[in-house]
């Protein structure tokens, strides 16, 4: 058995001795490094400085502004559809890709390109009259965004039923005169008033996922129109843009609302279950 | 005689009895886009003589 351990030894020594020669190399290595390393030290002493401040205000934005804007968007879910597609959105070359589990994804340039055009669009109509501008959502997450935007401009939030006839039976008491415009959030959902517009002659703007159809609308915005924080951004740019076009603000900067302000705040029920 | 309008999608003249819709071009604000009912019932494409912007 000594015999043995002896044998099985012996290749060990040799390992051993392999080893020291690699660790000593290596710290030969570390030993140069580490002048290297002293050196850059000396060098940040140069530059080192009490205040703080003017380190920070030196060091460069990592995105772009073009960049940051996209990230934003892609952060709330603003190119996401659904699982079905419709021929009308097919045919526009709205669509990005279809995800391998069969979601369809808005092409992100495109929404930045209509949300654009279509505030150029209804800065006209504001300028004339904000109150004439309407614009409804019946979906509950539509709601405060509608009703910030409507603050932010001075347009007519019909957030509530929208009672047939009102822009188009002038016998009742909820009648809307002289309406110039009208801006839904979903053609499924705002569908009574979207057929009243048609009577009434007034052009229609709308939002436009990738399940709806172009029926009786003049101006389609490719976004998602379902999610909560999609919502509260689109609305929230267009806002943002309008007050641009009109000269109202100076700047981007300059708009007084946060994204926050427009997000709806109402919890899931599936999230409500959890908890 | 005065110039009757004309549907940008159909190009047919837009008669004054049908839910007809105009509005300036949303890209450029220039021209005067025209749709009759029927193209705006069926979603048709308009096209801006001034700037090519195509739409809804």
């Amino acid at each position: 058995m000594a015999r043995k351990k002896k044998k099985s030894e012996e290749p060990e020594d040799i390992d051993d001795l392999e080893e020291e020669d690699s660790l000593s190399d290596l710290e030969e290595d570390f030993a140069e490094e580490l002048d290297e390393d002293i050196d850059l030290e000396e060098e940040l002493d140069l530059l080192d400085t009490d205040d703080i401040s003017v380190l920070e205000e030196e060091e460069e934005p990592i995105f772009d502004k073009d960049e940051e804007t996209k990230q934003l968007y892609l952060s709330c879910g603003i190119h996401i559809g659904t699982k079905l597609i419709s021929g009308d959105f097919k045919e526009r070359g709205w669509l990005f890709r279809a995800t391998n589990y069969g979601l369809y994804v808005i092409d992100l340039t495109q929404t930045e390109e209509r949300i654009k055009i279509a505030a150029k669009f209804l800065s006209k109509y504001v300028e004339e009259g904000s109150d004439k501008v309407i614009v409804s959502s019946v979906r509950r997450y539509g709601k405060e965004p509608v009703r910030k935007f409507c603050e932010a401009l001075g347009c007519r939030a019909i957030v509530d039923r929208f009672i047939p006839g009102s822009l188009t039976n002038p016998n009742i008491g909820t009648y809307i005169k002289d309406a110039s415009v009208v801006v839904i959030v979903d053609p499924h959902a705002d569908k009574v008033i979207l057929r009243e517009a048609k009577l009434a002659r007034i052009p229609v703007v709308s939002l436009f996922d990738t399940d709806d159809n172009l029926k009786g609308i003049d101006l389609a915005i490719p976004a998602n129109n379902r999610g909560k924080k999609a919502l509260g951004l689109a609305f929230w740019i267009l806002a943002r843009e309008i007050l641009l076009e009109l000269g109202k603000i100076a700047s981007e900067d300059d708009f007084p609302y946060s994204l926050d302000d427009f997000t709806s705040n109402i919890v899931p029920m599936y999230k409500l279950q959890e908890q | 005689m005065s110039r009757s309008n004309v549907c940008s999608c159909c190009g047919r003249p837009v008669t004054p009895y049908e839910a007809a819709v105009h509005f300036p071009c949303p890209n450029c604000g220039d021209v005067t886009i025209w749709r009759c009912e029927t193209c705006r019932d069926r979603g048709k494409t308009y096209r801006c003589l001034k700037c090519d912007f195509v739409g809804p």
